[in-house]
């Protein structure tokens, strides 16, 4: 049983506040979104919360069974998709999450990870370089690296950027069948998007 | 969608497991683009031959032989190697690949990954340039096994010094005249003695003891001990 | 006020001993050695100015706050002035005894690399823009650069001496005879005085910038409105 605790977070970068006062916390079933103008800081939000990014007050507590998570090991149970958050280019599909199992401690499995491909849409593409992939497919395959560990918590920018109605509506199963033992944080101002969330936070106000 | 959960138990060989992963990858990943290798070796090679070039095996006398090869040599090396050393780190920082790197590895386990990494690169630098360097130079060396501990000694020596300094010139700008400036002072003690080592096991004078070789060995497990506790500060803000 | 007027007299009355009072040493040509009375503690709190910055440096790490930082950062532009005058002295030395103003011999090549590594270290600390950053890579790199020195104080002395034997300078001993004793400890005194003076200065012009600085007036907006709230 995880849960996540938020505690007035600010962020400011040299002249710019950011937010404020953010404060929330979440149990498994239950999605936030995160909404506001595009540069209002939405993004930064989610890095924080994966712990990328120092806040300049407040801070993100993760708990397992009511013992607090340290900061360095709560990567371990998230997984993130973000623009920013990119993969490695001159590498396969495959070769891409062979790198993510070992470099996590998880047990590769090449046809389980074929498999949670074929689930987002990738099955031809697996043996090439990523270089070639278009920027949807790229997408798709974002969602497999978070997945790959089984995370309790999903923190999800824009998870239907880049795709077509097809992808969304395998983002939008996602979302479903991890909200299902999970927690999700979506970051995003698509409707389709924040639709399947239980409250919102605002950042524009 | 079953996959394995997050191992949860640690120990040093875990580490080694993750780091030898993300050294893998590093090293895949520039066999297939060869960005560093070509930018390292076509700088020494172009040095070597301008070096070879004018002042030819010919214009020196034998007695200066040994110290000033020895220093050209170390020069070429070390100059090479800061052309092409922060590669593995800028490459993650330009291509956005760090964030997830972040979210995925250890910091010392990716710390001694981009550390074999850099010692990967040295040691292919060095098997290249050197025999080319004795070979164009005419370098006549009295006791071989002392020069080759010396310059795989050095090498190592380097790789430990700039690792951690990558790491913070990836994060900043003005990257490449930086990594050098930064680089420079910190390799400085490892460079004095490897070219006084060098000139040592050309010449087969004072060779008892190797001194200069275990200076170097301890310069590198002091800067890998000092990184190892550093590294993470800066891997994670 | 009455510190500033101390040392100015201080300073200004081992300037005067240091030419009239003690004697020139023997063994150093004319009247060089007076130098020394100026060049030695120079280059002793160059030195000792990169320790205080690199112990500051770990307090940053340990707690970060941000006073340790401007400790740390002050101690460096303080070493780097002392280190530059150091340098210039010493080279003025070298070339009224030995003929020319540089000579590569363990010391003067120690002082040039420390000047190396105050250099390096404020490259760095310019190339970083966001301050949090900054402060802990350049703490993380004065660590590093204060661990290879042990190397410079056993390797340099090992290589350059058996290269040039009869150039190792001795300034600890500019002649022991009690005048010159007692004006090099005085000079030194006035040179320490001096530096913790304006090391303090330094520090808080450094803490009065820094409530400027946009990130302290919002930081601190916030914590009021927090209290508030």
């Amino acid at each position: 049983m995880y849960s996540l605790k938020v505690s007035n977070l600010c962020k400011h970068y040299t002249e710019t506040l950011l937010f404020k006062d953010i404060s929330f916390e979440l149990h498994p079933g239950e999605v936030m979104a995160i909404t506001g103008w595009n540069g209002s800081g939405k993004s930064t939000l989610l890095r924080i919360i994966a712990g990328l990014v120092r806040p300049s007050l407040g801070k993100v507590e993760m708990f397992m069974e009511d013992e607090p998570v340290p900061k360095e090991s709560r990567r371990k149970f998230l997984g993130m998709v973000a623009p920013a958050l990119a993969l490695y280019d001159e590498l396969t599909a495959l070769e891409n999450m062979e790198f993510f199992c070992k470099v996590r401690g998880i047990a590769y499995d090449r046809e389980s990870c074929l498999n949670m491909m074929k689930r987002v849409g990738l099955t031809e593409n697996a043996n090439k370089t990523c270089r070639n992939y278009s920027s949807g497919m790229k997408q798709r395959l974002k969602l497999v690296q978070a997945l790959l560990h089984n995370p309790p918590l999903l923190l999800l920018d824009e998870p239907g950027c880049n795709l077509d109605s097809n992808g969304m509506k395998i983002v939008e199963d996602i979302i479903l069948e991890h909200r299902q033992l999970g927690m999700t944080v979506i970051a995003s101002n698509e409707k389709r998007e924040v639709a399947y969330a239980d409250r919102a936070i605002n950042l524009s106000e | 969608m079953k996959s394995g959960r997050w191992r949860t138990q640690t120990g040093p060989l875990t580490y080694l497991n993750e780091a030898t992963a993300i050294w893998l990858r590093d090293l895949r990943g520039e066999f297939r683009t060869r960005y560093a290798v070509n930018s390292i070796l076509m700088f020494a090679v172009t040095t070597l031959v301008a070096v070879s070039f004018s002042i030819g095996s010919f214009r020196i006398g034998d007695a200066e032989k040994p110290f000033l090869y020895s220093v050209l040599l170390w020069i070429i090396l070390v100059f090479s190697a800061l052309s092409g050393l922060s590669r593995s780190f800028v490459k993650e920082e330009e291509a956005g690949t760090i964030d997830v790197l972040k979210l995925s590895a250890r910091s010392q386990a990716v710390f001694l990954g981009k550390l074999f990494f850099n010692l990967t690169l040295l040691g292919a630098l060095e098997l290249i340039i050197v025999p080319l360097f004795i070979l164009l130079m005419n370098y006549k060396i009295a006791s071989p096994g002392h020069f080759a501990a010396m310059i795989i000694s050095g090498g190592f020596g380097l790789g430990a010094g700039t690792t951690i300094v990558a790491a913070m010139i990836a994060q900043a700008s003005a990257r490449g005249a930086l990594f050098s400036v930064l680089s420079f002072p910190l390799l400085l003690p490892l460079m004095i003695t490897a070219i006084k080592g060098c000139e040592r096991a050309a010449d087969g004078m004072n060779t008892a003891g190797w001194p200069e070789v275990r200076i170097a060995v301890a310069y590198t497990v002091i800067m890998i001990i000092m990184s190892l506790f550093l590294f993470p500060l800066i891997w994670e803000e | 006020m009455i510190v500033k007027v101390l040392l100015t007299l201080w300073m200004a009355a081992m300037i005067v001993a240091a030419f009239l009072y003690a004697g020139a040493a023997a063994g150093f040509p004319g009247q060089t050695s007076r130098i020394l009375f100026f060049h030695v503690p120079q280059a002793w709190i160059a030195t000792l100015s990169f320790l205080l910055s690199m112990v500051a440096s770990c307090m940053y790490l340990a707690r970060r706050r941000v006073r340790a930082d401007y400790l740390a950062l002050s101690a460096a532009e303080l070493g780097l002035l002392f280190c530059i005058l150091a340098t210039a002295t010493g080279s003025i030395f070298a070339k009224a005894t030995w003929g020319s103003f540089w000579n590569w011999d363990p010391r003067e090549t120690s002082i040039v690399i420390l000047l190396m590594i105050y250099g390096a270290y404020f490259a760095l600390r310019s190339a970083v823009p966001d301050p949090d950053k900054r402060r802990v890579f350049a703490a993380v790199y004065s660590i590093l650069a204060f661990v290879t020195v042990p190397f410079l104080v056993f390797v340099v002395p090992r290589i350059t001496a058996s290269l040039h034997p009869e150039d190792t300078m001795n300034p600890t001993n500019p002649g022991m005879d009690p005048k010159t004793l007692k004006v090099f400890l005085g000079s030194l005194l006035a040179y320490t005085g001096l530096f913790v003076w304006m090391l303090r200065l330094r520090i808080r012009l450094l803490r009065l910038e820094g409530r400027q600085e946009p990130e302290f007036v919002i930081s601190e907006k916030l914590k009021q409105e927090g209290e508030k709230g």
